[in-house]
């Protein structure tokens, strides 16, 4: 078994026509990624790698069978389209594009959440299954399949965490990126409880960052209901307080959101905790679960 | 972008929030005609001015001018004092705090309303928690009957209908202008109902497509009261370059902000020192990778620069061509070092190869490496 997506599911791809849209699809489909028609709003009836385009999010679910999506829709039509695919009775979908405005954030995950769907992002990068497919834009290569269960805030973090383990020889469950905030869908705490309860994830990953609350609240589930060894690694230690280093969500306010409270509270909750990817990587030899 | 009191005061009149009546003073104004009693207000975007001696009240029994030139001669927490708000005086018999924002760990709006207004919010939410009200708000419902008077009961308002046409008109800024914070801190009550003694509203820049007209005019409103040299949090956002100065010796880039976060913590823990961060963000090409070397290697404090890509979106044979433009085209002596990896890393590196320009896999060593350079130089 795998989180959120298997090798079986079928792939909406929002924004295909454009740069990176087409090119991720390339890659995706050439992973195993089963993806079955794409929308961009007047490039209906064109082909993007073989696949069918459409208008609409209707038109397209009416042709094939579609059980996740995937958006690459620039800032100012992001909402639009979520909106469209969790009113067609699409279940999952990844979005990747940042800088979304914060109104319409919040409608997006308000949307979702009545509608019982989920959304991963918005700035995500998206998950991987290591040797299955992927729903995003994770470089394949430095993947591998395993039973480490890997959730980050970060996309780049996740590659280079990745990248690591399976240099390492480690392998890798599902490996997934949240996005940087400061607003999010499914949260650390969503995927760890999946990574719970997924048999193939034998031990977590967490890779979490300044800013926030998020990592203090996942210590408290981790203490109350993970029974798998979790491995968490905080970036950002030596972040300026009051300044944001990229992600919006990572700035430290106060004695809000420090790498402190959030290690501390992770330590608390009885996860290891490492300072760079070779330490999780000497981790996962230590606890012993390959 | 953040407004200026002034200038959230107008967005205020515009939805029938009652404010002082009162003009603005720039620097180099003529001033006269003033009538006492008048509140002074300088106009600053930095939190604490009062504390700071940058608001006034004229009497008449002093010189009006005298109050007015020492104000302009102030600087509070690196700001200059170009403008002045002039108010008529209230009599306050009661302030409270209200404003409405985004309760981000929740993603939804919330209404924050305090039993006494002038206050530091977030300290009082710490210390008194039984004076501090919030209320979620649904974003496709929006501020309901019911939640408003649950407020005004809880802070004991009686002037009930007023208070929720006040709290209706700031949602309604809140949502129409894509504001991210709208706040009322104080709210008096006088003797003859509401006013609005001070405003604050920040807008989310990353709405600016939808609101071009509004944006323009209110940064050249603040472009004119401001240094221009200075103006740095109006300008318009082309990229999605994050630059954040600091003090060291090392410009560090990265095309991702967990990567760039954990490669400064890296520094940190071998001794280095980084002079300036900049994170590419999510829209990243040759050009952007230029553009944020040359904002690097511009700080005459960087030794050495790293180069940090493990791209995902972001692709290595954009990256080597931003690169190499820089190389050619100013063709500083600063040490450029990179680590690079991910989409379409084999062409990238070959382009690097060709170049000449070391390119290590391992972080690690790639960190090592721009540390030593910094020391020697």
């Amino acid at each position: 078994m795998s989180i959120l997506i298997n090798k079986n599911t079928k792939v909406l791809v929002l924004g295909i026509t454009g740069k990176s849209g087409r090119l991720q699809t390339e890659i995706m489909k050439k992973y195993g990624t089963d993806i079955v028609a794409g929308v961009t709003p007047g490039k209906g009836r064109k082909e993007v790698e073989g696949i069918p385009v459409y208008d609409f999010v209707k038109e397209a679910v009416n042709n094939h069978e579609i059980n996740a999506a995937i958006s690459f829709v620039p800032p100012p039509y992001a909402k639009d389209s979520c909106i469209e695919v969790i009113e067609n009775g699409i279940k999952f979908l990844v979005l990747t594009t940042e800088q979304i405005p914060e109104h319409d954030v919040v409608e997006i995950i308000k949307y979702a959440e009545n509608k019982g769907a989920r959304i991963l992002g918005p700035g995500s990068a998206g998950l991987i299954l290591p040797g299955k497919c992927k729903l995003g834009v994770h470089p394949p290569n430095m993947f591998k399949g395993g039973h480490i269960g890997v959730v980050s805030k970060s996309g780049a973090l996740s590659y280079e965490v990745g990248k690591t383990l399976t240099e390492n020889g480690i392998g890798q469950s599902t490996v997934v990126a949240i996005g940087g905030g400061p607003y999010w869908g499914l949260t650390q705490l969503n995927i760890l409880k999946l990574f719970q309860e997924d048999d193939e994830t034998k031990m977590i990953v967490l890779l979490g960052e300044i800013g926030g609350t998020m990592e203090e609240e996942t210590a408290k589930f981790i203490k109350e209901k993970v029974n798998k060894p979790v491995i968490a690694l905080i970036v950002g230690k030596s972040a300026p307080k009051g300044k944001s280093l990229g992600h919006a969500g990572a700035i430290i306010e106060g004695d809000l959101g420090t790498a402190k409270s959030k290690i501390n509270a992770l330590r608390e909750a009885g996860a290891y905790i490492a300072n760079d990817p070779e330490d999780i990587v000497e981790l996962v030899n230590k606890i012993g679960v390959k | 972008m953040k407004l200026y009191e002034f200038q959230g005061k107008e967005v205020f009149k515009k939805y029938g929030i009652p404010v002082q009546s009162g003009f603005l003073i720039h620097k180099n104004d003529e001033v006269k005609n003033l009538t006492p009693p008048l509140v002074l207000k300088s106009q600053l975007l930095v939190g604490g001015r009062g504390k700071a001696g940058g608001i006034k009240i004229w009497d008449g029994n002093t010189d009006a001018l005298k109050i007015i030139n020492e104000l302009f001669s102030l600087k509070i927490k690196g700001e200059k004092v170009r403008a002045i708000l002039t108010l008529e005086k209230v009599d306050i018999l009661r302030e409270i705090y209200l404003s409405i924002t985004f309760n981000r760990g929740k993603s939804t709006p919330v209404l924050i309303v305090g039993t006494s207004g002038g206050m530091d919010i977030e300290e009082s939410a710490r210390l008194n928690k039984e004076k501090i009200h919030f209320v979620e708000i649904d974003p496709f419902l929006g501020i309901l009957e019911y939640q408003i008077r649950f407020v005004a009961k809880k802070i004991n308002i009686g002037n009930y209908l007023e208070f929720r046409n006040i709290i209706r008109a700031v949602y309604k800024i809140f949502k129409e202008y894509d504001a991210t914070l709208v706040e009322i801190n104080p709210l008096a009550i006088t003797p003859s109902g509401f006013v609005a003694i001070d405003a604050k509203v920040n807008l989310d820049d990353q709405s600016s497509f939808r609101h071009e007209e509004l944006f323009n005019r209110l940064r050249e409103e603040k472009e004119f009261i401001q240094d221009k040299k200075k103006v740095h949090t109006s300008k318009p956002k082309e990229d999605t370059i994050t630059y954040v100065p600091l003090s060291g010796d090392i410009g560090l880039i990265s095309d991702g902000a967990g990567t760039g976060l954990f490669t400064l913590d890296l520094i940190n823990e071998y001794g280095g020192k980084v002079a300036n961060f900049c994170e590419m963000g999510g829209i990243t090409n040759s050009e952007v990778m230029f553009k944020s070397l040359k904002m690097v290697a511009s700080d005459h404090s960087v030794k050495s620069i790293l180069v940090v890509l493990i791209g995902g979106f972001n692709r290595m044979d954009d990256m080597a061509e931003g690169i190499l433009k820089f190389k050619k085209e100013l063709n500083k002596d600063i040490p450029i070092f990179i680590r690079m990896c991910g989409t379409k890393e084999e062409i990238g590196k070959e382009l690097m190869k060709k170049a000449n320009i070391p390119v290590y896999d391992s972080l690690n060593v790639a960190v090592e490496k721009t540390i030593k350079k910094a020391m020697e130089n």
